[in-house]
């Protein structure tokens, strides 16, 4: 069944286990300068690489997003399909907050993620009632009722038409422009650094009691309680964490695209982060990067030479799940390892079977 | 009489939503298994239900035909597929099902183009009843006659027969079934189908109302899910009542206040999770 004829580690993907995550930073530590290095390199790269710099901007966008419902997934173990109730409402927002209150880009971009804390805590909150299956199916419940408010509310978001001439006011501080937006190659090295003191900030929240505290909820969450944590508000946080670092995401897409269309709230666009962030490998930070990159570049070339290009995305999905449940960061990272060891041992550094500690991300 | 003429609509409306919902909790009763593809799966009924209403010309020959050809897609995506990932854990059930219903919508615009399609009202149920002094379309009564018919056989073969015993057993322990000698690949490979084949169904009667498009999978989705929080999943009572609460709301509020029907339906689902996490009929 398996690629390698092994049986499939069940817990590779979202409930990757502590050793995969070691054996992520030890590769990474590898590198000069560890993974904030590399993210930084990239982030020089990228718009010298790529064919535009909308594109690279596009892809930063889509990459936080994809680390904000990684941190859920993989690190949580909570597989939320409402990820576009932040993205679509902090475009929204921003946008609301630009246009009628003459609000500056950063209040904006500030107001745009304590609205996304604040509806991710209560999605949350009502989702977590249920585990398992069950918070899955009100996650996307919540996102359809999130896109029918929308809808509804046409004289505020535009409807269907979206919400046109959406602006993209330059940072000002005392009154003086720092630096002139409108340029695109401005614009990418703010979101760029934007995506940099947030890529640092997640890892940080990873590295922290909290995230450790919040892979044991995954692991074993009756374990975790019976230690004395209030898992139920470990989740919460993690969600507000999540919606804090999405909504911004949607409002930069928003001033990104001067427009926020309907479909940022829509339902596809929480697949299409779900999707993303499996692509790219759940549990690594890095690995969301390298999901939305390859999910934007791919759509990119694709849409233009065939429309239905999703159709492949399905199956990639499918395959992923069935043969690569590390995503494309997991395949990178086992190449290197055989590469090291030249064809070695499917063992992680500190001599665990892949496999072990098998447990239910979601239950 | 507004009134009474939405009430009917509702009930319809609700069947139909009832026998989506329902095959998704038989199939996640027994499999144990969320079918994300659920509402795509429910496209296909809709549209082979137009294919073949314009090939022979008859909606009863699709009426007929389209559901086992659901049912045998979904048994064949059970054998070379679904059957290999049960033993993993739900998140991959969901990526897996939501990459097919992905493959499914796009090979749906691939063969019938990216615009919706409109199908008449069948033959000899064009035009309307009148009651007394009330006017009601031939094609929505038929509608709640047969699908209670539908629900009364469905409830039959789950209650009293062998095939519905060892569903029901199943749902309870599937291990301890095929320890007591049932193939269960075989039992699970149908159950998937009857599921299925149910969303067909529910597409193929819901096609001459609201007409089909490529992109209404994930919304029929979102409401198959609102019916089994409400009545709670596995419950195939839940799934009734959850389904006609739903269609009663959807089709009163379009009278009252149409363009906030569809946020209503998410709104009594939001009611019911406040009050009884459960849902309705579900359990803890």
């Amino acid at each position: 069944m398996n690629a390698t004829g092994e049986p499939l580690p069940a817990q590779s993907s979202p409930g990757r286990s502590g050793q995969r995550r070691d054996a992520s930073a030890s590769l990474c530590s590898r590198l000069p300068g560890g993974p904030a290095a590399v993210v930084a390199a990239l982030l020089v790269l990228m718009p010298v690489v790529l064919p535009s710099r909308t594109m690279a901007t596009e892809i930063l966008i889509f990459a936080m997003a994809t680390l904000a419902c990684n941190l859920l997934l993989g690190y949580g173990g909570l597989l939320s399909f409402g990820q576009a109730i932040f993205f679509g409402s902090g475009a929204y927002l921003s946008s609301l907050v630009m246009i009628h209150g003459g609000f500056g880009l950063l209040p904006a971009l500030l107001t745009a993620a304590v609205a996304g804390a604040i509806l991710a805590a209560l999605v949350g909150a009502l989702a977590i009632r249920r585990t398992g299956i069950y918070f899955v199916m009100m996650t996307l419940a919540f996102n359809q009722t999130a896109y029918f408010i929308a809808y509804t509310l046409s004289d505020w978001t535009g409807g269907d038409n979206g919400l046109l001439d959406v602006p993209r006011p330059s940072p000002t501080l005392f009154g003086v422009t720092l630096v002139d937006l409108s340029d695109a190659t401005a614009y990418y090295a703010f979101t760029a650094a934007l995506f940099f003191l947030i890529f640092i900030a997640v890892r940080k929240i990873i590295a922290s009691p909290f995230g450790s505290t919040l892979i044991a909820v995954r692991e074993n969450e009756a374990r975790a309680g019976a230690l004395g944590y209030d898992t139920r508000n470990f989740k919460i946080v993690a969600f507000a964490v999540s919606g804090a670092v999405t909504a911004p995401a949607g409002a930069l897409y928003a001033m990104l695209l001067n427009f926020a269309p309907l479909e940022n709230i829509q339902l596809s666009m929480s697949e299409n982060i779900v999707i993303m962030t499996v692509i790219g490998g759940t549990g690594s930070l890095l690995g969301s990067l390298l999901g939305a990159g390859a999910w934007v570049i791919i759509s990119d070339i694709l849409s233009e030479i065939w429309p239905r290009w999703l159709i492949l995305t399905g199956g990639a999905l499918i395959l992923i799940v069935l043969y690569l449940p590390g995503g494309l960061w997991g395949g990178v990272e086992s190449l290197m390892r055989r590469f090291r060891r030249g064809g070695g041992t499917r063992r992680t550094p500190d001599g665990v079977p892949e496999n072990a500690g098998a447990a239910h991300p979601m239950e | 009489m507004l009134y009474l003429f939405q009430v009917l609509n509702g009930l319809g409306l609700g069947m139909i939503y009832f026998l989506l919902s329902a095959g998704l909790t038989i199939i996640f009763g027994l499999l144990n298994f969320v079918n994300f593809a659920h509402g795509a799966f429910f496209m296909l009924g809709g549209y082979l239900c137009w294919s073949l209403t314009e090939l022979t010309g008859s909606f009863w020959i699709s009426l007929l035909a389209g559901p086992p050809v659901v049912a045998f897609l979904a048994w064949a995506a059970e054998v070379t597929l679904i059957r290999r990932i049960y033993r993993l854990p739900h998140t991959f059930h969901i990526l897996v099902t939501v990459g097919i219903s992905l493959i499914l919508q796009e090979a749906t615009i691939m063969l019938w183009g990216p615009i919706g399609k409109s199908i008449p009202v069948p033959d000899g149920l064009q035009g309307v009843v009148t009651l007394w002094n009330f006017a009601y379309p031939t094609y929505r009564l038929f509608l709640i006659a047969f699908t209670a018919l539908i629900g009364f056989a469905l409830w039959y073969l789950l209650e009293w027969t062998r095939f519905g015993g060892l569903v029901r057993a199943g749902s309870e322990s599937a291990e301890m079934v095929a320890l007591l000698g049932t193939n269960i690949h075989r039992l699970f490979a149908r159950t998937f189908a009857l599921g299925v084949g149910l969303a067909g169904l529910a597409g193929i009667l819901s096609a001459p109302i609201r007409g089909v498009h490529p992109f209404m999978g994930p919304e029929v989705l979102g409401i198959a899910f609102v019916v089994v929080v409400i009545g709670g999943m596995g419950s195939f009572t839940g799934a009734l009542l959850g389904g006609l609460l739903v269609g009663l709301v959807q089709s009163l509020m379009s009278t009252i206040w149409p363009e906030g029907a569809s946020l209503m339906i998410y709104g009594t689902m939001a009611a019911v999770i406040l009050l009884r996490p459960y849902g309705l009929f579900g359990r803890a």
